[in-house]
């Protein structure tokens, strides 16, 4: 009897370990610490500051920005395409991704990497000057392509943070978006690595010290708006959830810090379900996941954010029509 | 060096002495003592806050052999952290051990992020002499500045396992679970040693150590918090 529990157990155990989607140690340790992926992440980030991080706003009336979660992205690439050229199609300044972009596969990172070199393509012929593009020493490398995602947790379930960061380098940075001159006025948005379900010592340590909010500094408030992107989510729209939020004290630490920022918009994922709340002044966005498996039917599953010259902030649901063929 | 190893084994031999006097369990009425009272210290290392520490107090009266009631208290540096609780339940004996059918209301103010935490939580335990198992579930209402958030019912779970059965007056346990004194967590699981010895016929020594990972159910468990708690409790 005692046989047939062992043979029993360790076939579950088997099968668990077998599972691309499962990784039954990471309950209890992870073998890809947020603390490391901060650490390379800053230094990556303090190298590379300005490159591209600076985005300029309007050409109209207003900017738009296009956000999008969970698209778990394997062989079928169809959801994310249609993110990036529906950005492409409404002149979106820029598209934020809230993680879990695929699951950790190689193949399943080839694919995307050769997507958003599709689309960087596209973007660079719409974008650029024709006498730029013909330039012989004119690379695709060279086109600051304005897709920013944050890193999730099946990003990287897998130690696949070797993956993700070979095309994404960091995931705890931010962006500046350029809406007056003089007097100079930025909106400022804020990358947060949260895959883990925490931000590490290190990157609470980083946002103390204000890594992330040095124009605050100047002495001249010039952040107009704060937009914040994390992939796990604060607020649990079900009862059942099979996935960790923040522990209660990161939590509480968080809204604080949030509202100390005079945040305007925080998105989230991770849970794959709509969820809307507005702290104080904030707006907290909980997105469904875009992935096709996860939602087979066409629906609202991207946010796309209007910003306009005054200074009125407006957002809209956005559909999305793919299907698996 | 040759000191501490005399006082700890003076402690391991008092604690076999009185290894006759059974000790019935963490919740269990004893059938002598009516009153108990514990106080603790902990320290302990967190993400958001670096070092903590604090006190706790605890008092449980067991009106009959069936009935008890109790409350808590503990304090926070760190965190700023002040909670408070009053307790009741029923013990139900069943076969190979008790169910406790347990209710506890909590307060919990989080200073230093300016929140305040209602929580409301029922649970039924299943204590055998080597093992426990508790479900539950909880209400948790939140608050801070104008804004409140009451959260979707969350599941309450936990098990132990001790190297000894519950009679004896000593004892060493492994924890899984997803709450802890003052907090209840969704998937966030905790885990750790504890440990109880009976120092007096009145007196006992126990303690525990804490490991609470963030990420459990994102497969993705980090470091969180690690914290340790030694007290003493006494009852009368």
């Amino acid at each position: 009897m005692k046989t047939t529990h062992y043979i029993l157990l360790g076939a579950v155990l088997l099968v668990l370990s077998a599972c691309d989607k499962v990784s039954p140690i990471g309950v209890l340790v992870s073998g890809t610490g947020v603390e490391d992926r901060v650490k390379m992440s800053n230094s990556y980030y303090q190298g590379h500051k300005g490159e591209g991080s600076m985005l300029s706003g309007y050409e109209g009336d207003e900017y738009t920005f296009l956000v999008g979660a969970d698209s778990h992205l394997t062989t079928d690439d169809g959801r994310m395409r249609e993110m990036l050229q529906i950005a492409l199609d409404n002149n979106d300044l820029l598209m934020a991704h809230l993680g879990d972009i695929a699951d950790t596969k190689a193949e399943y990172y080839i694919i995307l990497e050769d997507l958003i070199d599709e689309y960087r393509e596209k973007y660079a012929k719409k974008y650029y000057a024709k006498q730029y593009l013909y330039d012989e020493k004119f690379s695709l490398d060279q086109v600051s392509y304005p897709f920013y995602p944050v890193v999730g947790n099946h990003d990287i379930t897998h130690n696949g943070w070797a993956l993700w960061s070979n095309i994404f380098h960091s995931s705890f940075y931010d962006v500046y978006v350029l809406v007056n001159l003089d007097p100079p006025q930025l909106d400022h948005f804020i990358f947060l690595d949260s895959a883990s379900g925490t931000l590490g010592r290190e990157q609470v340590r980083l946002l103390e010290e204000g890594v992330l909010n040095d124009y605050y500094y100047t002495g001249e408030k010039i952040i107009r708006h704060t937009f914040v992107f994390s992939h796990t989510n604060i607020f649990r729209p079900r009862s059942v959830e099979f996935a960790s939020t923040f522990p209660r004290e990161e939590m509480f630490f968080l809204l604080n810090k949030f509202s100390e920022w005079e945040t305007d918009m925080v998105f989230l994922g991770h849970v794959h379900k709509w969820d809307y709340q507005k702290v104080g002044d904030t707006e907290y966005l909980t997105l469904d996941s875009m992935c096709e498996a996860n939602n087979p039917q066409p629906g609202d599953y991207l946010v796309r954010v209007h910003v306009k010259k005054d200074g009125t902030i407006r957002w809209e649901k956005v559909r999305m029509n793919y299907t698996k063929k | 060096m040759n000191r501490i190893i005399v006082i700890l084994c003076l402690l391991l031999g008092t604690i076999t002495v009185q290894a006759q006097n059974a000790f019935v369990g963490q919740h269990r009425y004893d059938g002598e003592h009516k009153n108990e009272i514990s106080g603790y210290a902990i320290a302990g290392n967190n993400v958001v806050v670096s070092g903590y520490g604090g006190f706790g107090l605890s008092y449980k009266r067991h009106l009959t052999d069936r009935w008890h009631v109790g409350a808590d208290v503990q304090q926070q540096w760190g965190k700023q952290l002040y909670s408070n609780d009053v307790q009741g339940g029923y013990r139900l004996p069943v076969w190979w051990g008790d169910i406790y059918i347990d209710g506890k209301l909590m307060y919990n103010r989080y200073n230093r992020w300016n929140a305040n935490e209602t929580i409301g939580n029922l649970s039924l335990t299943w204590e055998m002499p080597y093992f426990y198992l508790r479900v539950g579930e909880s209400y948790i209402h939140w608050k801070t500045g104008d804004f409140g958030y009451t959260e979707p019912l969350t599941l309450t779970f936990g098990f132990g396992a001790m190297i000894r059965p519950r009679t004896n007056s000593w004892n060493i346990g492994l924890f899984f679970r997803n709450y802890d004194d003052f907090y209840y967590e969704n998937w966030n699981i905790n885990w750790g040693l504890n440990f109880y010895g009976r120092l007096t016929k009145q007196m006992y020594l126990f303690g525990e150590l804490n490991i609470r990972p963030a990420g459990s159910m994102s497969q993705l468990a980090s470091k969180y918090e690690t914290s340790g708690k030694l007290g003493l409790k006494y009852a009368w």
